[in-house]
């Protein structure tokens, strides 16, 4: 015999004021009143307002880039749905030879995983430290990272673009130079790793310290495996900084075509070569240049939320 | 196996805080040695001094014959076991046990037979498979002590390994403890603050207090003749009564002037304060709780007290009562030899009478706070 589990229909709540004892109906049973539902009514409509303000610019993107090149003009048109759907922007985006778009494609992502990589590497080991080991000057370092954090990174463009220029990374050297620029100063954005290395209790580097461990040991045995959301979240903004950078990007490859990150060029389209002519294929790139990421959050985000929120792992 | 010495050891932290001043200890080989003390008094401190996790500031620290001020933990030949356990929790606990082996390239058949032995002693062997977040509270406490003994290590460090646990399962693990020193019979530092576990684990305790050690000693030797104030009422539960008294010199022999009675004093204990040029002062009498007699009727000699709250603890009472200058003393009384009357007696406020003989009597100076006889 099976004994289903009765959940009561009533709560009983003692009325003291009354000296009373009343059933009522439990939180779950009790339908909404005119007043709650009016309120989430509301809250909703607003919601989907703000998605649909902040979605329509994306469809917009995705419609136009579907748009016949042959039967139709590449340029902005006054309505929404493509009269002919087809895949012409993007074959001439990845075939046609006077398209350089893959070979921009292709420096945005030599970019972009380098960097992944390295910042990886850098801003890890920079938090890491500065979560275990205590050392003169540690708090100054601290503070002093996170003012300069404050300013914007545009202040030193003129500069880095000179001290680039130098060591010959503009222009021809441009892809090397990108990848040294955002690299750099990347252990500054150690404030949320830093965070998560916190919480994870000094106790277990000790015990492992004394099990025989050297300080590398400890960090890639004990503590990586522990910090993998922090790993994908570190990773995830390393790779997506450079992917869609435009101002860095287009002064240190200024002027040289094969040497743009797809930014840049998509840019350029659009506004030197022909506007007209290039409106819908600048759109395919768009949404080619938004796979990718989009793909990876998908497949990621579980780890990146827990990396933002930190803490979730427990000694 | 080693011994362990610390000679002149201090540490000072940033900013001129002493944590450790002048710690000086030869620790045996195969002794079992307690740092006790409240927090803050430097115990774990020291620990970690010997197990390499904190600098040593000033002096000496050997393990065995060898100098290991410099030595990184890992070349110390110690295992240690921390009070939240620090079991690695991404990997099973066989992986556990078997990680500092694996570090030192052991033989796999090896690893695999020393973490068996090991299991089997503490009865985890079941649990081997499993991460640490699928064990109690003293499960993940026996893997963390086996992680520690497959190393077999010189030096065994546990650091306040008991604190976490609830109290039941507290008196179990130190029972196991005391069986797992006899197995494994090396040399092993405890840290704690409770003075049960040191009473009852360790062959010598180290009572400190802010940095200083203050007596080093059996458990014997510090519960009988504690040197100070201090460690009188640090070790022994519950605590040493300390009651204003007088001492008097009348020829050779001292007494005891308390409450309008007087105690005149064994012959060693006369003999020990005239060797020391002890006159009469003011002092301040230590008398533990179940050295004292109660009586229900006066007696010469008697002091006469109220009570305050009796608390029942099953096999005994503990009474507290409140002398006629309003001292605060608590007695022991055993409940098995009571009779209805007399139980009936022990109630908030009625008057009850205690005597003690000279032999349990500490005599301590109010200044120094210091034992007249052993300090």
């Amino acid at each position: 015999m099976s004994e289903k589990k009765q959940i009561p229909e009533v709560d009983i709540v003692v009325d003291h004021e009354a000296g009373v004892i009343r059933e009522v109906k439990p939180e779950h049973l009790r339908s909404k009143s005119g007043h709650e539902k009016r309120i989430n009514g509301s809250i909703y409509a607003v919601l989907i307002l703000i998605s649909i303000i902040w979605l329509a610019p994306f469809v917009f993107l995705v419609f136009q880039s579907f748009r016949s090149y042959a039967t139709e003009s590449g340029a902005m048109v006054a309505y929404l749905l493509p009269k002919q759907w087809s895949l012409d922007n993007y074959v001439w985006l990845l075939t046609d030879p006077s398209s350089k778009f893959l070979r921009w494609y292709g420096n945005t992502l030599i970019v972009a995983i380098f960097c992944a990589v390295l910042q990886t590497f850098m801003v890890l080991s920079v938090s890491y430290t500065l979560s275990r080991l205590r050392f003169r000057g540690r708090k100054l370092i601290m503070n002093v990272v996170l003012v300069l954090g404050m300013f914007p990174g545009f202040l030193t463009m003129i500069t880095l673009y000179f001290l680039l220029k130098q060591l010959g990374l503009t222009q021809s050297g441009a892809v090397p130079g990108m990848i040294l620029i955002y690299v750099a100063s990347s252990g500054m954005g150690y404030y949320i790793s830093k965070g998560f290395f916190d919480t994870i209790p000094k106790s277990l580097d000790e015990s492992a310290r004394i099990d025989g461990a050297t300080r590398l040991q400890v960090f890639r045995m004990i503590i990586m495996p522990l910090a993998k959301p922090i790993v994908i979240y570190t990773v995830l903004m390393a790779f997506m900084a450079p992917w869609g950078d435009y101002v860095f990007a287009s002064y240190i490859a200024f002027g040289s075509e094969p040497n743009y990150n797809v930014a840049v060029g998509l840019y350029q389209w659009v506004n030197v070569a022909d506007y007209q002519g290039f409106f819908t294929r600048f759109c395919a790139g768009g949404v080619l240049v938004a796979m990718p990421i989009t793909a990876l959050f998908l497949a990621l985000q579980k780890y990146y939320v827990e990396g933002v929120t930190g803490g979730a792992v427990k000694g | 196996m080693a011994s362990v010495t610390l000679e002149h050891v201090k540490k000072v932290y940033d900013k001129n805080v002493v944590a450790v001043h002048d710690f000086n200890l030869q620790i045996k080989d195969k002794e079992f040695v307690v740092f006790v003390g409240p927090s803050g008094c430097g115990k774990s401190t020291t620990l970690r001094m010997v197990a390499g996790l904190e600098d040593i500031s000033d002096g000496i620290l050997k393990i065995g014959d060898r100098v290991v001020n410099d030595v990184e933990p890992k070349d110390r030949d110690i295992a240690m076991v921390f009070q939240n356990y620090a079991l690695y929790p991404h990997i099973s606990v066989y992986e556990n046990m078997a990680f500092s082996l694996r570090l030192r390239k052991m033989d796999k058949e090896e690893i695999h037979r020393r973490v068996c032995q090991a299991a089997e002693i503490l009865g985890i062997t079941e649990y081997l498979g499993r991460k640490p977040k699928a064990l109690s509270g003293g499960q993940r406490q026996r893997v963390a002590i086996g992680r520690a003994i497959v190393r077999d290590p010189a030096v065994f460090l546990m650091d306040e390994p008991l604190s976490n646990l609830d109290a039941k399962l507290r008196n179990q693990m130190r029972a196991e403890i005391i069986l797992l020193r006899k197995r494994v019979d090396t040399t092993f530092i405890y840290v704690t603050h409770d003075q049960t576990e040191a009473m009852t684990l360790g062959d010598r305790i180290v009572v400190m207090k802010d940095g200083y050690i203050q007596q080093v000693g059996t458990p014997q030797e510090v519960f009988d003749t504690p040197v100070n104030l201090f460690v009188a009422g640090f070790i022994g539960s519950p605590q040493m009564n300390f009651l204003k008294a007088k001492l008097i010199q009348s020829g050779n022999g001292y007494s005891v002037e308390l409450l309008g009675t007087t105690i005149p004093l064994n012959p060693d204990q006369n003999q020990a304060l005239a060797a020391k040029g002890v006159k009469t002062q003011e002092i301040i009498l230590g008398v533990r709780p179940e050295h004292t007699t109660v009586l229900f009727d006066n007696k010469e000699n008697a002091i006469e007290c109220t009570i305050n709250v009796n608390e029942m603890m099953g096999s005994e009472l503990h009474l507290h009562l409140s002398s006629q200058n309003k001292d605060k003393i608590i007695v022991r009384l055993p409940t098995v030899d009571l009779s209805k009357e007399q139980r009936a007696q022990l109630s908030y406020g009625n008057k009850m009478y205690i005597t003690f003989p000279a032999k349990v009597m500490h005599l301590f100076d109010p200044t120094s706070e210091k034992n007249l006889i052993y300090g």
